[in-house]
């Protein structure tokens, strides 16, 4: 029973986790390219987010000060909803430069993404600063509640119910439109795709502003649990490539349930070493990888070559 | 290279990149540099050099080595504060510490290939990180290590005092002569030759009859060792062990600096990126504080462009365009 609130919390934990890991994967499952910028997405839609909802935008003063008066419900439901769309056109110049490194090794991609991710993480730290900044959350959904003689946090909550719809648009998106099948058949056999007449490049460049606003949506969803700061790319990217080897690379089922895995590892080894608890979803991949080598639903991919 | 060839121990290349380093400390201040840059970049050179076995002789790319520098950073700190402050016995100590790091890692990961090799060794260096960070007690946590003594060099005969800067970069010159010496050596030994033909193409190594697992901890183990030897020389210099160097970033910059070098075509590759990359930060880094911007930037506009590094420049002719790590068998476009 002492351990009910460390498993609830690390549920919804693992919930978004996994929504961080998702948009991750999608770019890693159907183009086969590591996205090592996906954290620096995760942090420009926090950003983009703050200013979006405080507000701190370079508009015109009055302007301004007409959208500082609306209700913080709107502008927090405006900033989750317009800053992913502010965040894509960074999805497309970096698939533009990612261009050059299809075909080749995928570890290119990785590099270059790694390089990518510094440059965001410098301009960040030149617009906005090292300071920490926190997103602040309407009234409605902030605060905490009683439930069994313990507080729990209200915003934890809705967070966790974001991060199930976030998801659950993902996997119509892939699993049941006409984009989401030509994807997965251009990921498996890009020659036949194109050979019937689909301009796989459009493809990718939409793949990439998919995951690019998944990383952004993440962002602005965990911006008041996490805090803003620069640094806050590498400790969300990390998770996420845990979660993606743990569930197996290619697997939206298998991301999932890794991701609600190492949220309640993190959970649980919180509740007895709270010091040490991220040091346990790389032990459990450790351990899990050691003995299933493409993780839980992996399958067999060219990234292994 | 070629096959049937022998390959002289000393080459005039090597001996020219030795005398040319030699004399950095006569004209480097002259320059509007100053003496521990130096003495910094040839550590870092040499940590390339030790990275570079992994990456560009055998094809595994490492993304957690920052693991190993740090391990034997801790290392020679450790032993020197807690055991014996004698130089030798603490670079030793460095080495051993990291190696048995190395020796964890590779149990692990050596039968593992391309993206899950590095995704596995990022897992492994965030885990030493944060262990270093979290044990307060015996690394000091993200205070570091401090009060690390530049111990003197004991020679039987004489003793010579390092903390200079000039005289510890004559020291940090000949831990470099002696490891460059080594890796040149054991890359065109029969074990470099089968580290080439895994870097090759791993299956036909392994179908061929060896024991490709084996080789592939072998040569992590022997990276990481040297790694750490250079993590107890920066221990050295910087008077001090931070966690910092086994975070990603870290292990990222190693991978950057030998691949902006061309570690994946040339042996010396590795210098010359811990050249640009340390001199890139020092002078960049003088007109702007948001050197990491430019070059991040440099970095991608390599990788889109140059992808085999400047050290690719070199070459008269390069054998391929695009060197593969591993079996490239990814679909073209």
């Amino acid at each position: 029973m002492g351990l009910l609130p460390h498993l609830v919390n690390g549920f919804a934990l693992g919930l978004l986790f996994a929504l961080i890991a998702l948009g991750f994967m999608l770019i890693l499952g159907l183009m086969e390219q590591i996205n090592l910028a996906h954290g620096s997405l995760f942090a420009l839609g926090a950003y983009f987010a703050y200013a979006i909802a405080t507000p701190r935008l370079p508009l015109p003063p009055d302007m301004l000060q007409v959208w500082a008066a609306v209700p913080l419900g709107w502008r927090f439901t405006a900033a989750m909803l317009l800053a992913p769309v502010l965040v894509a056109p960074f999805g497309v110049v970096l698939e533009r430069l990612m261009r050059r490194t299809y075909g080749r090794d995928p570890l290119y991609g990785l590099l270059l993404t790694f390089g990518v991710a510094m440059v965001i993480e410098e301009l960040i730290r030149i617009v906005w600063g090292t300071r920490d900044y926190t997103l602040p959350v309407p009234r409605g959904i902030s605060g905490g509640f009683m439930m069994l003689d313990l507080i729990w946090s209200t915003y934890r909550f809705w967070a966790a119910g974001f991060a199930i719809i976030a998801m659950a648009i993902v996997w119509l998106v892939i699993e049941r439109t006409r984009f989401g099948a030509l994807v997965k058949a251009g990921a498996h056999d890009s020659e036949i795709v194109q050979a019937l007449g689909h301009d796989l490049e459009r493809l990718r460049v939409w793949v990439f502003v998919l995951g690019t606003m998944m990383a952004a949506v993440a962002g602005v969803i965990l911006a008041p649990v996490w805090g803003i700061r620069p640094h806050m790319g590498v400790d969300a990217v990390i998770p996420a490539f845990v979660i993606i080897v743990l569930g197996g690379v290619g697997s939206f089922w298998g991301a999932v349930l890794g991701g609600i895995l190492v949220g309640m590892v993190v959970g649980l080894s919180g509740a007895y070493a709270s010091e040490w608890s991220m040091l346990s979803m790389y032990l459990l991949l450790i351990l899990v990888v050691t003995f299933r080598s493409r993780g839980l639903f992996g399958k067999k991919s060219v990234l292994e070559a | 290279m070629q096959a049937g060839k022998p390959v002289p121990t000393l080459t005039p290349a090597m001996i020219a990149i030795w005398l040319a380093l030699a004399t950095v400390p006569l004209w480097i201040e002259h320059v509007g540099l100053y003496q521990y840059l130096g003495v910094e970049i040839l550590i870092f050179a040499t940590y390339a050099m030790a990275y570079n076995l992994v990456l560009g002789h055998s094809g595994l790319p490492s993304f957690g080595h920052g693991a190993f520098f740090g391990l034997g950073a801790y290392g020679f700190g450790l032993a020197q504060l807690n055991l014996v402050a004698d130089l030798w016995f603490c670079l030793g100590a460095a080495v051993v510490v990291a190696s048995a790091g190395g020796a964890i890692v590779a149990a692990f990961i050596s039968h593992r290939r391309g993206i899950y090799y590095s995704l596995l060794t990022i897992a492994f260096g965030q885990v030493f990180w944060f262990i270093a960070i979290k044990s307060h007690a015996i690394t000091g946590g993200e205070d570091g290590l401090l009060k690390i003594a530049r111990l003197p060099v004991r020679l039987g005969v004489a003793t010579i005092d390092l903390t200079g800067n000039v005289s510890l970069f004559y020291f940090v010159l000949a831990v470099f002569v002696a490891v460059t010496l080594l890796l040149w050596r054991l890359v065109h030994s029969p074990f470099g030759r089968i580290l080439k033909a895994i870097k090759q193409n791993e299956t036909r190594a392994r179908f061929v009859g060896y024991d490709v697992w084996r080789y592939k901890a072998a040569v992590l183990v022997l990276s990481a060792g040297l790694s750490g030897l250079a993590g107890g020389l920066f221990a050295m210099a910087q008077a001090s062990a931070f966690p910092d160097v086994m975070s990603l970033h870290y292990s990222g910059y190693i991978v950057m600096m030998t691949l902006v070098g061309g570690g994946l075509v040339t042996f010396w590759g590795p210098v010359l990126g811990a050249l640009v990359f340390l001199l890139a930060r020092d002078v960049i880094g003088a007109f702007t504080t948001g050197w990491m911007l430019w070059f991040g930037l440099l970095f991608v506009a390599l990788v889109m462009y140059k992808p085999e590094g400047l050290g690719g420049l070199f070459l008269r002719t390069p054998r391929k365009p695009v060197p593969p790590l591993a079996v490239a068998s990814a679909p073209a476009e």
